[in-house]
């Protein structure tokens, strides 16, 4: 009797909780944060004043110490209101102050973490670059030793959340040669009048996900002081990545279950009342295909990612696990719009209905967590251990 | 101010509902606070925060504390579960009959409660716990006072064409209608509470009363039939031309739909 599947009575009432707090504040503004492209910064305020962007720090910083299941029970739900949304805060909650509170010393976490839990300062995480992302030992951007510090230099690109960041966790490489065996990160603050810092660059426009502002930073000859170095060896940037780098797949697994299941019930409600050649179209066996399909990815897809969950709570190995689960559930998500879109017809092709909104989105979810170019690549290798 | 408030769980309107015979419905698990019932625990908390004192909140349920955690997430102070394998079958009479049971030596200066559940919209509950109790009672109200040296409340209630501002001694119980309050979205450091939070069981014996009281032996009102709602009928294409498929459109609105 080990093999439980089932959530705890508290877990029931966790997600029935943050369900009716996307139901009540984001719902009713997802195709007004869809269509303004800005980031809501009344709607960050007020979610930010419930407490859910400490949910995975220590009590001391104003955090609740949640467990990982619970965490992803929490971005499964947001993701179901608005993924743009969903990828801001998450950014917040998980990895743009994950380092800091990691390696943070004791008055960086007070100056910026403590304010990043309240909302009041906004941070993100920087591993891209023109010629670098899924492949991180490309990164060039460089960290030079020098007198109390260190100079960075390089230019970051398609950060969520970087057009409106206060601090960053840059990842720099200390010499482009040493390849992944270069890299650590580094905190660096927005450039003010009396603090060195990096500036903004250009914002992107982006197909979906909009009210997420994403863009790049440039980080000039910036100087920052010893204590910004986050780690405890230098060089061991990649390693201290892949603590959180599981959550961060099994997270965007549950962001696509989310977008998924919205979009198809959507389409169902909408097979089920549109009429064509007399019947409504749900009768029609190619259209009932479509939602027998999803349902079964949908459950596999599901099961694999909370039992990840479990793995990951549970300290059991299991990186390849989450890609896989990253892998199955983004794509079962990319058959879920689609085929959304397809059940609609014509109509999927304007923005009078949600379905074309879904399809958008969750195209933002095949690259974070490495592109499945990559991931499939990898899986592939492992299973011929090659 | 000791105030306690009634709240029930009730499917959740996304959950799905079947006639599964006669005198059964099968009902999805998923469950939330009635709504009604959340207008109360906020209008409770609001009376807390400016006059101090203590929230409770109070169901009759077997399975579920769903409506309790909802009332602690919120803020309420303590919760208490009221359950028994007699109250299986109960009507809204045995449940307001058990509810005053448990009320009736608790030290209390108000009682609010949804102004009906959103399962059942008996509306039963709340008025017969008052009568069961010998205390005044208001139904519906959208504003609430409170005059705590002069032991007395001012309510409003909407009535036919206008309102009803109303004066009530307390002790009393009041139903709360939606425009009292909007219920605050719980804090997740209140929510967490509320999943660890231990909440006090109550049983049938602890309470005085017997089997003959409650469940199936005492119901005054018994359903006879479930029926599910009508399928929608296929659609009718008007297949003339303009005007003759206006003319045949208002036809049809005002004999077959009859909505015109």
């Amino acid at each position: 009797m080990a093999l439980d599947f089932s959530f705890t009575e508290e877990q029931e009432f966790f997600r029935q909780t943050v369900r009716d707090a996307v139901n009540r504040l984001i719902m009713p503004r997802v195709k007004e944060l869809d269509e303004k492209e800005e980031f809501p910064w009344d709607l960050w305020k007020e979610f930010a004043g419930l407490g859910y962007l400490g949910l995975r720090h220590q009590e001391t910083y104003g955090g609740m110490e949640t467990d990982t299941i619970t965490q992803m029970i929490f971005y499964e739900e947001l993701a179901r209101g608005s993924c743009g949304f969903a990828m801001s805060a998450i950014m917040q909650i998980l990895m743009g102050t994950y380092f800091i509170a990691r390696f943070g010393n004791e008055e960086i976490k007070q100056r910026i973490l403590v304010p990043a839990i309240k909302g009041e300062k906004i941070g993100t995480i920087c591993f891209t670059e023109d010629q670098s992302g899924s492949d991180l030992g490309g990164t060039r951007t460089l960290a030079t030793k020098v007198d109390g510090g260190w100079r960075i230099n390089g230019r970051k690109q398609w950060i969520t959340n970087g057009p409106i960041a206060e601090f960053t966790t840059v990842m720099a490489t200390v010499d482009p040669k040493l390849g992944l065996k270069g890299l650590n990160f580094f905190l660096v603050e927005k450039k003010t009048a009396d603090r060195d810092g990096f500036v903004t660059g250009q914002r992107l426009h982006k197909l979906g996900s909009r009210c997420s502002v994403t863009g790049e930073l440039v980080y000039d000859n910036v100087f920052i002081p010893d204590e910004n170095f986050l780690g405890e060896e230098i060089g061991k940037g990649v390693q201290y990545a892949g603590e959180i780098l599981n959550e961060v797949r099994v997270m965007t697994g549950m962001n696509a279950l989310a977008i998924s299941k919205e979009a198809m019930e959507d389409a169902r409600q909408y097979a089920n009342n549109r009429v064509a050649f007399g019947n409504p179209i749900s009768k029609y066996q190619l259209i009932r295909e479509k939602f027998a399909k999803f349902w079964a990815w949908y459950e596999a897809s599901r099961t694999l990612l909370y039992k990840c969950a479990w793995m990951i709570q549970s300290n059991i190995p299991c990186t390849n696990e989450c890609m896989l689960a990253k892998y199955h559930a983004t794509e079962m998500c990319m058959y879920a719009v689609e085929e959304g879109m397809r059940i609609y017809g014509g109509n999927a092709f304007c923005s009078e209905y949600p379905v074309q909104r879904f399809w958008r989105d969750a195209k933002f979810l095949l690259y974070g967590g490495g592109t499945h170019e990559v991931l499939c690549d990898y899986l592939g290798r492992i299973y011929c251990k090659d | 101010m000791e105030i306690y408030v009634l709240v029930k769980q009730v499917p959740d309107p996304e959950a799905i509902i079947k006639v599964k015979s006669d005198l059964e419905l099968e009902i999805e698990n998923k469950y939330f606070t009635s709504f009604f019932d959340e207008i109360a625990v906020e209008a409770g908390l609001k009376l807390k925060e400016k006059f101090g004192g203590k929230v409770t909140v109070l169901t009759l349920d077997n399975r579920r504390v769903d409506a309790l955690r909802r009332g602690i997430s919120m803020g309420a102070d303590e919760a208490v579960q009221i359950a028994d394998p007699a109250f299986e079958g109960s009507d809204q009479f045995a449940v307001a009959r058990t509810l005053a049971a448990y009320l009736k030596d608790k030290p209390f200066d108000l009682i609010l409660t949804g102004r009906q559940a959103m399962d059942d919209d008996a509306g039963i509950v709340g008025p017969g716990v008052a009568e069961c109790l010998g205390i005044p009672h208001v139904h519906s109200i959208i504003s609430l006072e409170v005059d705590v040296q002069g032991r007395e409340a001012k309510v409003t209630r909407e009535v036919e064409n206008g309102k009803e501002i109303l004066t009530c001694p307390l002790p009393a119980l009041f139903t709360c209608q939606k425009g009292l309050n909007s219920p605050r979205i719980p804090q997740v450091m209140n929510v967490m509470k509320a999943m660890k939070a231990q909440i006090k069981k109550v049983d049938l014996a602890s309470l005085g009363l017997g089997p003959a009281d409650v469940g199936s032996q005492a119901l005054r009102v018994k359903v006879q039939k479930y029926l599910p709602p009508p399928k929608r009928p296929p659609v009718k294409m008007i297949k003339e031309d303009f005007p003759e498929n206006v003319k045949t459109l208002v036809k049809l609105l005002r004999e077959e739909a009859k909505v015109i």
